[in-house]
């Protein structure tokens, strides 16, 4: 698919409901050109799944001692850990209407963004993206009135331990095998936040044929997120409704 | 009524949790939890609402859940493995 312009955002590293508040205002509001959003968390942030159990999935206790914040998204799939990565948000009001082929639309700007950095990256259906067999990031989509969101993470680093102890993970689990396996499983890239952004950048530019303009967010889109942060994602009635 | 609960490893995950009067084998309510996706997300409230005062039988179950995802797709789970995951909360009676 390609589009004539795409509106990049770069808006640093801010707590989840900050980050999970604006997605939700840029998918109200896109218009014909599509948005590339490039963010971080500060804190850290553990994200659940729609579908998901904030009480099963995420240990709040531990969170809490540690200053690590937690949100519910609006996209389904599990629990991330959300520290040492590079996330973006992808928007748009045209996309393909099979979910796989979304998917594999957005992906291959992030399998391009991986080859940048010298890495053979492959899309694996439906939703991740892998480095010899071992997963380097994750997606998840929703769609609403008319608008596809997809948002993911690069991961730059992996500390499994910390994961452990911040998500719900049955304690058999939590064994030196258990670690091991995860540590096979998902590989971080060990690139600079910088470096990856910009390889992503360039990756938006070429997959979609697409002029960037670099923007910030309006004005009244930091209303309308200020808005939505405190009455929707700062809340117990969102984070906690499953 | 008795509170059950099952977790059940389709694609995805699986995690049910329901009240069930045991006299009539009838549920009252089910919350369904998960890192699977639906799309339209709201089918899973729908098929929570649709499964209530349903008879725990692997028919009635398999109907409701087909019926209430018609229009949706989901991903990580099928009609029979969200059925085996809502049965297999009388396993754990």
């Amino acid at each position: 698919m390609k589009f004539s312009k795409i509106r990049v955002l770069e808006t640093g590293h801010n707590p989840g409901s900050w980050n999970m508040a604006l997605d939700e205002v840029l998918m109200n509001g896109v218009g014909e050109v599509p948005i590339l959003k490039i963010y971080g968390w500060k804190p850290s942030c553990v994200s659940i799944g729609y579908f998901q159990s904030m009480d099963e999935e995420v240990n709040l206790e531990k969170c809490k001692e540690m200053e690590i914040d937690s949100v519910r998204r609006i996209t389904g799939g599990g629990a991330v850990f959300h520290e040492s990565e590079l996330t973006y948000s992808f928007i748009s009001k045209n996309y393909p209407q099979g979910i796989m082929q979304s998917y594999e639309m957005v992906c291959e700007m992030l399998t391009l963004t991986l080859k940048k950095l010298g890495f053979d990256a492959k899309f694996s259906p439906l939703n991740d993206i892998i480095v010899g067999g071992r997963k380097v990031c994750g997606n998840a989509q929703t769609r609403k009135h008319g608008v596809l969101l997809q948002h993911g993470t690069m991961l730059l680093d992996v500390n499994v331990e910390k994961m452990f102890t911040v998500l719900k993970v049955p304690k058999e689990k939590i064994s030196d095998k258990a670690i091991e396996d995860v540590k096979q499983r998902v590989f971080g890239i060990g690139k600079k936040f910088e470096l990856v952004a910009s390889a992503m950048k360039d990756s938006t530019s070429e997959t979609f044929s697409a002029e960037l303009s670099f923007e910030d967010i309006t004005e009244e889109e930091e209303r309308q997120r200020q808005t939505l942060d405190s009455e929707k994602y700062s809340s117990k009635e969102w984070n906690f409704r499953r | 009524m008795k509170n059950l609960a099952n977790i059940f490893k389709a694609k995805k995950l699986i995690k049910i949790s329901m009240s069930y009067d045991d006299k009539k084998n009838v549920i009252g309510s089910i919350k369904i939890t998960g890192d699977f996706f639906i799309h339209p997300e709201d089918t899973l409230e729908t098929l929570e609402a649709n499964l209530a005062d349903t008879k725990l039988e692997r028919n009635e179950i398999s109907k409701k859940v087909e019926e209430s995802l018609k229009d949706s797709e989901a991903f990580g789970f099928d009609v029979n493995s969200m059925t085996d995951a809502i049965l297999g909360c009388l396993k754990n009676e």
